[in-house]
């Protein structure tokens, strides 16, 4: 499904990661994994250091750590927020959502919507999307989009094949209407009928929590998982990297009639780098134009990957300049979005753990 | 083009393969993991331009089944 909308711009971006520094290799060798393999996976697919939380840490707390630092630097009166967006998979409750939890924390005025979006990796441009309806069409001037997840704490500690993945982060990106005519491309697709293929089978209303569904299984490789935990079939998972997602960015690039060699950045999700660089390559962009180093530098972030690429990558051209980016979300559902527009000059907040060391 | 043809040039992409026959179980075989499967469907894919699902590979249990998949030969 393609859309486009204008009439809206990317004020300001902000993250925050959990503050614990995990590195690949000793983690594997304190689980007796020989050297050799840890060395093989990590330089295949990128894997090095991640960012986690501490335990009593929350995406609410991440995200809520990047609002405040971005509403700061602005120096913005938190009563002209008309909207809270929150994506995430890993909300502090079943009810009620981060949005009106954050709303109450950050203290803004009872004139304001506030609502969760349940997506994972694709849904920092779900986010971008809605918040860009309201400004455009919806008569809104202010719109924060919150995006993260602990999806570490998601995973059984020995299941090799995705706990080593994930780093936990929260972002802030502050969306506001604009008279300028700026459009932003975009395009939707799901494939429900792989929804298996990422999936946390109990713990909802379909499966709920009971000792069964903490029975310990055991696949052929060896890891070990439960129902509660987050389970990915990666072989699906990989096919439709490889199928939907160069489809898709070709798709935006049609849509909003790009040449490659005029886009500054492939903006995507940083599932690994393995990944990353493959996506690159199969759409015709050349590596310098695709950011990679996320992955290596705080693990996969969930819908907090794409805002850490714009900043971490991108974001001294982005203070400066307008940029010309296309990026792409993928994951869960399964569910991806791509994007084709200028983004920027913008506001910058650095990359800070949460909560800071003393 | 050979079964043995296509071994090799799985080979050269995929580090799992590395002294294994036609026959091999890949079962026996030390590092296939899930990381290999992964770099069994992209080499796949950049070579013949054919997408296998995880099911197909996971039917396999010699790497001749893995090479019966692709329908060059």
């Amino acid at each position: 499904m393609k859309t486009a909308l204008k009439n809206f711009k990317i004020r300001a971006i902000a993250l925050s990661t959990g503050s614990v520094t995990r590195s690949y290799i000793e983690d594997g060798l304190a689980q007796g994994i020989p050297q050799i393999k840890l060395e093989r996976i990590s330089q295949t697919i990128g894997l090095n250091i991640r960012k986690t939380a501490l335990n009593n840490i929350t995406a609410l707390d991440l995200c809520e750590d990047a609002s405040r630092r971005l509403l700061r630097q602005l120096d913005l009166d938190v009563s002209s927020v008309d909207a809270i967006i929150f994506v995430t998979q890993t909300p502090d409750y079943a009810q009620p959502n981060n949005a009106s939890l954050l709303h109450g924390r950050l203290g803004l005025s009872q004139d304001t919507m506030a609502y969760d979006i349940s997506m994972g990796c694709s849904g920092w441009v779900y986010g971008l999307h809605q918040a860009a309806l309201l400004c455009a069409h919806g008569g809104l001037g202010r719109v924060l989009l919150c995006a993260g997840d602990t999806l570490s704490r998601t995973t059984h500690k020995l299941d090799q094949s995705i706990n080593p993945l994930f780093g936990d982060a929260g972002s802030a990106t502050l969306i506001e209407r604009s008279g300028a005519e700026d459009t932003m491309y975009f395009m939707f697709g799901t494939d429900g009928s792989m929804s298996s293929a990422i999936k946390v089978p109990a713990g909802g209303s379909r499966e709920p929590l009971t000792s069964k569904s903490k029975e310990e299984l055991k696949d052929k490789f060896g890891n070990i998982t439960t129902q509660e935990n987050l389970q990915m079939n990666g072989a699906d998972v990989f096919n439709f990297t490889l199928r939907d997602v160069p489809q898709a960015i070709q798709a935006v690039l049609t849509h909003a009639n790009y040449k490659v060699s005029e886009v500054d950045a492939l903006v995507l999700h940083q599932a690994n780098k393995y990944i990353v660089q493959l996506i690159g390559q199969k759409t015709g962009f050349n590596p310098q134009q695709v950011p990679n180093a996320v992955f290596e530098k705080f693990g996969n972030q969930s819908s907090a990957s794409i805002p850490c690429v714009l900043i971490d990558s991108l974001g001294e051209a982005l203070t400066k300049k307008a940029v010309k980016v296309v990026g792409c979300g993928f994951g869960v559902g399964l569910s991806w979005a791509a994007f084709a527009g200028e983004i920027g000059p913008v506001t910058v907040c650095p990359i800070q753990p949460y909560p800071q060391t003393p | 083009m050979k079964q043995t043809d296509l071994l090799i040039a799985l080979q050269s992409d995929v580090d799992c393969f590395s002294g294994a026959t036609i026959d091999t179980p890949l079962e026996s075989l030390p590092r296939w993991d899930s990381l290999s499967i992964l770099l069994v469907i992209s080499h796949i894919e950049a070579n013949y331009k054919i997408i296998l699902s995880g099911q197909q590979i996971r039917e396999c249990r010699t790497v001749r089944d893995l090479l019966n998949l692709i329908p060059t030969l």
